[in-house]
């Protein structure tokens, strides 16, 4: 990343935490303003409807311009590939200059410049190789290397988190290929405290620490596949390879797996507290929620109603006895966590709560072309994606 | 953890800005040391309410001989009940204007009475068949209850339920909508006309709220739900026979998107551009004009699209 844009992105961090300061009636419009002042911000920005509008239009433009290149040149065989190449070679040094002489940042055109530019890169390179007969067994690792080579390239250049994520994901999938994925995925999985480290470094621009995030959040998810006792007797990682998946289940390292789909949310949970970090917290309780549903699978304790009724309403009076116990300490805090909401922005979250409940709406009424009369078929009720019928 | 804001929050002590208590608990917060939890308590609510809603549905699904029905439509009762008294012991006293949520879990306890009530309601109909062949009318009494419930207790979640209930009522639903558009059948012309009357109704609602000043902070809400539903209806009927629906599409989207702009509310503004897009490149394909031809014009379109959108955002910076 450009030490401009470092810069650019630190301040950007500063402001962000001071409009949920205002937000929060924390400071006054004259703190904000002189805090803006400040802090500068000399990018090029773009709100999220505008930003998303130009994502969306930028990406539109940039493949309908290819296909009518294409129908018009009406090239064969390489040609193709070599001029996806090129074209995708130009958007990605289109978005260099964007991001850097343009200094445009969360604009929306240099995000589809560079995820357009990258998946032609991608695909091009997929398409030449094929074109040269390469075996499927060797073209689609090298396409996956390629993949998480360039997304991690993009996601260190432009600071790009989604591309690290993604980034990651291929680089667990071009494991996945190797004739022991398994033990690649909890190998790669292991350098998990390095991203951890890192990510925590002031050395690094808050794009790149958030970066670091979304790889350790992959890293975690496929640590946690690796181990899962539903993925080990299924063969999951396995299947994602190009031979026969083995049969697992009669493993004799399979009480390892069991120790693990136990163990592992429990220790994203524990590690989450003691060190008060939320990707933690967030990702052990998603684990243990599908170690339970794994849990389920295998032993038919309870009738599954009764496993949704008490799992939900455990989830609703363990929410309140958190925020109470938390609510109850000094402050209204203990060990550096509280319920109240602080400096963030509620407004996202509540919502979507409301479109849930909008989108989810009883199953509605068929009006009828002809027959105007109705027959008595019951209802059907629900709300917020809960639905019942009867 | 923000070593930035951190640092910022010394250096705007340092310099005034900020007072010690203000830099104290900034300065926390960005190392670390103070966590809120307030956005997973809520989501875990969330969350267990439908899971909890899920399994009382597959409870009376399964269990309705075993309990018998009388019991089964006692218990949902008694269930809401205890919700709505939960919520109505800790609420506040009723306004017309955006009232302070008292507890984390208001909402959600309101939420899941309402649709405890809404599925006993459902069952009651479902067994007994009062209604009988005018069954969807429990749509309407549930999409009344819920609407009262939700101004006396300032809840926009249950405002929503309301609404798409009532949406239901009408034979209108977005999911409807959505399978008719995706499935390439020209849905029933009542459908259409239901939803986009249910839609023009919402809008009008959204309209009063806002004049009377009367729960003016639901206006949103509604107002969405009421472009949806419009927009949704004209889309669905898209390249139909007639070139009429798509120049519907056209003049709607583009008046949304108009009047969302100058009112500066962009999540329409958005929904308002695609709309009117889709219903111009509708409008030119329908004149057959191949691959090239298509490619041509998304491109250029796109182009033009895009700078427009630069062009009025430009606009929108000074102020």
């Amino acid at each position: 990343m450009r030490p401009d844009g470092a810069e650019a992105d630190r301040r950007r961090e500063v402001r962000a935490a001071a409009r949920g300061w205002r937000r929060a009636s924390a400071i006054d419009d004259a703190t904000l303003a002189a805090i803006r002042a400040s802090y500068p911000d000399d990018r090029g920005r773009l709100g999220p409807a505008f930003r998303s509008l130009a994502f969306v239009f930028t990406a539109l433009a940039l493949n309908a311009a290819f296909f009518f290149v294409i129908a018009v040149a009406d090239p064969r065989g390489d040609a193709v590939g070599i001029l996806a190449l090129a074209f995708g070679i130009v958007l990605c040094a289109l978005t260099e200059v964007q991001i850097g002489l343009l200094k445009r940042a969360e604009g929306g055109i240099e995000a589809a410049t560079a995820f357009v530019g990258i998946a032609y890169v991608i695909g091009a390179a997929g398409w030449l190789m094929n074109e040269a007969q390469m075996p499927e067994r060797t073209l689609v690792p090298a396409v996956l290397a390629l993949a998480a080579a360039l997304l991690a390239a993009a996601a260190a250049r432009w600071g790009m988190p989604l591309c690290a994520a993604l980034a990651a994901g291929a680089f667990f999938l071009l494991l996945a290929r190797s004739p022991a994925g398994r033990p690649f995925w909890i190998a790669a999985a292991a350098a998990a405290p390095l991203l951890v480290i890192v990510g925590d470094s002031p050395r690094l621009p808050p794009v790149h620490r958030r970066s670091c995030q979304a790889a350790l959040a992959v890293a975690l998810l496929a640590f946690y596949a690796a181990f899962n006792l539903w993925s080990w007797d299924h063969a999951f990682v396995e299947s994602l390879g190009p031979g026969r998946a083995p049969a697992l289940k009669d493993s004799s390292l399979r009480p390892l797996a069991m120790a693990g789909t136990v163990l592992i949310p429990t220790a994203a949970l524990a590690f989450g507290i003691r060190s008060r970090r939320r990707l933690f917290l967030d990702l052990g309780v998603v684990l243990a929620v599908a170690s339970l549903v794994t849990l389920r699978f295998y032993v038919h304790m309870a009738p599954l109603w009764l496993i949704l009724t008490a799992g939900g309403s455990a989830a609703i009076l363990g929410s309140l006895a958190i925020r109470r116990f938390l609510d109850s300490g000094a402050g209204r805090e203990r060990r550096g966590f509280t319920a109240e909401p602080l400096f963030e922005d509620l407004s996202r979250q509540g919502a979507l709560e409301t479109a849930a409940a909008l989108a989810s709406a009883p199953s509605a009424r068929r009006v009828p072309a002809e027959d105007r009369s109705f027959t008595s078929g019951g209802g059907r009720f629900g709300g917020g994606g809960a639905t019942g019928e009867y | 953890m923000s070593p930035e804001v951190a640092a910022a929050a010394e250096r705007l002590g340092e310099q005034g800005l900020l007072s010690p208590a203000q830099r104290a608990l900034f300065a926390r917060v960005a190392r670390g040391e103070l966590v809120s939890v307030y956005r997973e308590l809520r989501l875990a609510l969330y969350a267990g309410i439908l899971v909890a809603m899920a399994g009382v549905g597959l409870l009376v699904k399964e269990n309705l001989a075993r309990l018998g029905p009388l019991a089964v439509a006692t218990a949902l009762a008694l269930a809401a009940a205890a919700c709505l008294a939960w919520v109505q012991r800790r609420s506040p006293a009723f306004s017309w204007r955006e009232a302070a949520s008292p507890h984390l879990a208001f909402e959600y306890v309101l939420l899941l009475g309402v649709l405890l009530a809404g599925a006993d309601l459902a069952y009651v109909e479902a067994r007994f068949t009062p209604l009988g062949p005018a069954w969807p009318w429990h749509l309407l009494a549930m999409a009344i209850v819920a609407g009262v419930l939700a101004v006396r207790y300032d809840s926009r979640i249950v405002f929503s339920l309301a609404l798409s209930t009532f949406a239901a009522w009408r034979g209108v639903s977005v999911v409807l909508l959505e399978k008719a558009f995706w499935s390439g059948s020209d849905p029933a012309s009542s459908l259409r006309a239901n939803a986009v009357g249910v839609g023009g109704a919402f809008l009008l609602l959204g309209a009063a709220l806002v004049r009377l000043d009367r729960k003016a902070h639901f206006e949103p809400v509604a107002v969405h739900a009421g472009w949806i539903l419009v927009l949704g209806a004209l889309a669905s009927g898209l390249g139909g026979r007639s070139p009429a629906g798509d120049l519907g599409l056209l003049l709607a989207g583009g008046g949304v998107a108009a009047f969302a702009f100058r009112r500066a509310r962009f999540s329409l503004f958005v929904l308002g551009v695609l709309a009117a897009y889709v219903a111009l490149s509708a409008l030119f394909l329908r004149i057959d004009p191949g691959f090239t031809g298509g490619s041509l014009w998304f491109a250029l379109t796109s182009l033009a699209v895009l700078g427009g959108l630069l062009g009025v955002h430009r606009r929108l910076r000074p102020a």
